[in-house]
């Protein structure tokens, strides 16, 4: 077993800021493939590793690049400098429903979600009382999920989601969902998670859960990293940034 | 390769996504899967009225199979080309309709064009079930030919395949094309025989013989059009009951695969941008 789940190693990820963009044709042949713009670096260098089995915080004022970060651990944006290589499956959980069809009942959206983050029917099939089950919604499951309220949606999204059960789990904001019993159950589910030794990687604003849940954090501002270590003393730091008078 | 492996391993989404455009796109009509046939049976009622009643246009018999129907024969070309035209339409505007999808969750991007391209062959091979029957009834002897038939069918959805691909890419750095597309589909309707016969075509090219003092005659460049290709090869085999020529088949593979090949280098080669493009 090896002690790093995931390596970010020396990640800058850069957006064209386009001051005149050529997003139709016209314009492209009117200026020649010319475009105006300027780098944005949303991610600037940033280097950590995240230890295997600790659950990992990520933390920063808005458009700090967490998000951006996230993104690049999903595989979704590719990083313009350094790699981000992880030891073990990795899944994340950036939205609820993924391509959640409204007119379909709850019971195909389950197996549309699950194929579409990566699970096999048979998988989505012996995981898939667990998913009804952790979503409460039973009684509704061949209904239509247009009719479903929207606490009912994002749990079963949500219940798909922690199913997929990968070495290294990826979660941004979307805990703060549903009423307190289910945000009670997705946290036990997480502690769960890192009882069997898994990774959580986590991005929030909130500092209680943060310093609930979290071994490690990084922090980053502006697209650096400014510290990362024990997950108190960090928040500490981070928290006496944003008031400093307290 | 390992793209190809990278597919294939997607397969099931493939066949998930391809399920939710089928069950999803009828969902609460009441003539459901009907509709699929009203476009084109609509478009035959026009064509038929205007073409054979008005303008009189008269193709030939089928050879050997004596058909003299021209609502069927308009048939023969049209679904084809409705079909045609639905991949790649759709195709454009899978991965903008799917930006939310694509900005969210990470795999393999070729899965929703090509989900579309699987929900219109599912459409196409209802339409075209319903015209064999209607072939069999008016006494064309087509069953022997069901099998080149699909042979035809998977090389035309495989070139279909690949411009929806391309235009894909194309439409999420310039939402023109799809604009762009309407208008071109309908010029290129007409570019090929399907409402009229080819052989009017041919008439017209000798008589004007080679353009501006060249060799190049009007029919030489009609042909440059695959979809001519495609639309013979399916009157033949279905209203004709004839073996259509070995070039005819040549040629209808060798655009398949060029267009999917070219579709696949564009898609690949753009795959990794498309979250930040959309």
């Amino acid at each position: 077993m090896n002690d790093v789940a995931v390596r970010v190693d020396h990640v800058s990820k850069s957006f064209r800021m386009y001051h005149e963009r050529n997003q139709t044709l016209k314009a492209t042949i009117m200026r020649g493939r010319r475009s105006v713009h300027e780098d944005f670096w949303a991610l600037d260098d940033v280097n950590f590793d995240v230890p295997t089995g600790s659950t990992f915080g990520l933390i920063g004022s808005n458009g700090s690049g967490k998000s951006t970060l996230l993104k690049c651990l999903a595989n979704i944006y590719k990083p313009n400098k350094g790699s981000i290589s992880h030891f073990g499956s990795i899944a994340a959980m950036l939205e609820v429903g993924s391509g959640f069809h409204s007119e379909l009942s709850g019971r195909d959206n389950i197996y549309l979600n699950g194929s579409i983050l990566g699970m096999s029917k048979k998988e989505v099939d012996r995981k898939y009382d667990e998913i009804v089950d952790f979503s409460g919604v039973e009684a509704f499951i061949d209904q239509p999920v247009k009719n479903y309220s929207s606490g009912m949606y994002v749990r079963l999204g949500f219940a798909v989601a922690i199913n997929v059960d990968p070495d290294i789990l990826v979660v941004d904001e979307v805990l703060a969902v549903g009423d307190a019993e289910f945000q009670a159950k997705c946290m036990q589910k997480f502690t769960d998670f890192r009882n069997a030794g898994k990774t959580v990687i986590l991005v929030t604003h909130d500092m209680g859960t943060v310093s609930k849940m979290c071994d490690n954090v990084a922090w980053l501002s502006h697209g650096k990293l400014v510290e990362v270590g024990p997950a108190e003393p960090t928040i500490q730091a981070y928290l006496d940034t944003v008031n400093p008078g307290a | 390769m390992n793209y190809l492996k990278e597919v294939l391993s997607s397969r099931e989404l493939l066949a998930n996504l391809t399920l939710r455009e089928i069950r999803g796109k009828y969902k609460r009509t009441i003539f459901g899967q009907l509709w699929s046939l009203a476009n084109p049976l609509a478009l035959m009622l026009i064509y038929t009225i205007v073409f054979a009643f008005i303008l009189r246009v008269e193709p030939e018999p089928g050879d050997p199979s004596g058909l003299n129907v021209f609502a069927v024969w308009l048939l023969c070309g049209l679904l084809p080309w409705t079909f045609f035209a639905n991949v790649i339409t759709s195709g454009a505007n899978s991965l903008i309709a799917n930006a939310g999808l694509i900005q969210k969750v990470a795999f393999s991007r070729i899965v929703l064009p090509l989900s579309l391209v699987g929900s219109s062959i599912y459409n196409w091979l209802f339409e075209m079930g319903v015209l064999l029957v209607v072939l069999l009834i008016i006494g064309s002897f087509v069953l022997p030919w069901i099998p080149l038939l699909l042979v035809i069918m998977l090389l035309l959805a495989v070139f279909g395949a690949g411009i929806a691909l391309m235009l894909a890419i194309a439409n999420v750095y310039f939402r023109d094309t799809q604009w762009f597309l309407g208008i071109i589909l309908q010029m290129w309707l007409y570019l090929t025989p399907i409402i009229y016969p080819a052989s009017l075509v041919t008439d017209q090219s000798n008589r004007i013989g080679g353009l501006f003092g060249t060799d190049i005659t009007v029919e030489f460049i009609y042909n440059l059009n695959p979809m001519t290709h495609f639309v013979e090869v399916f009157r033949q085999l279905l209203y004709d009951n004839r073996w259509p020529d070995l070039s005819e088949w040549a040629t209808c593979s060798i655009w398949a695969l060029v267009s999917l090949l070219i579709g696949i280098i564009v898609f690949r080669s753009n795959e990794k941008k498309l979250a930040e493009a959309l």
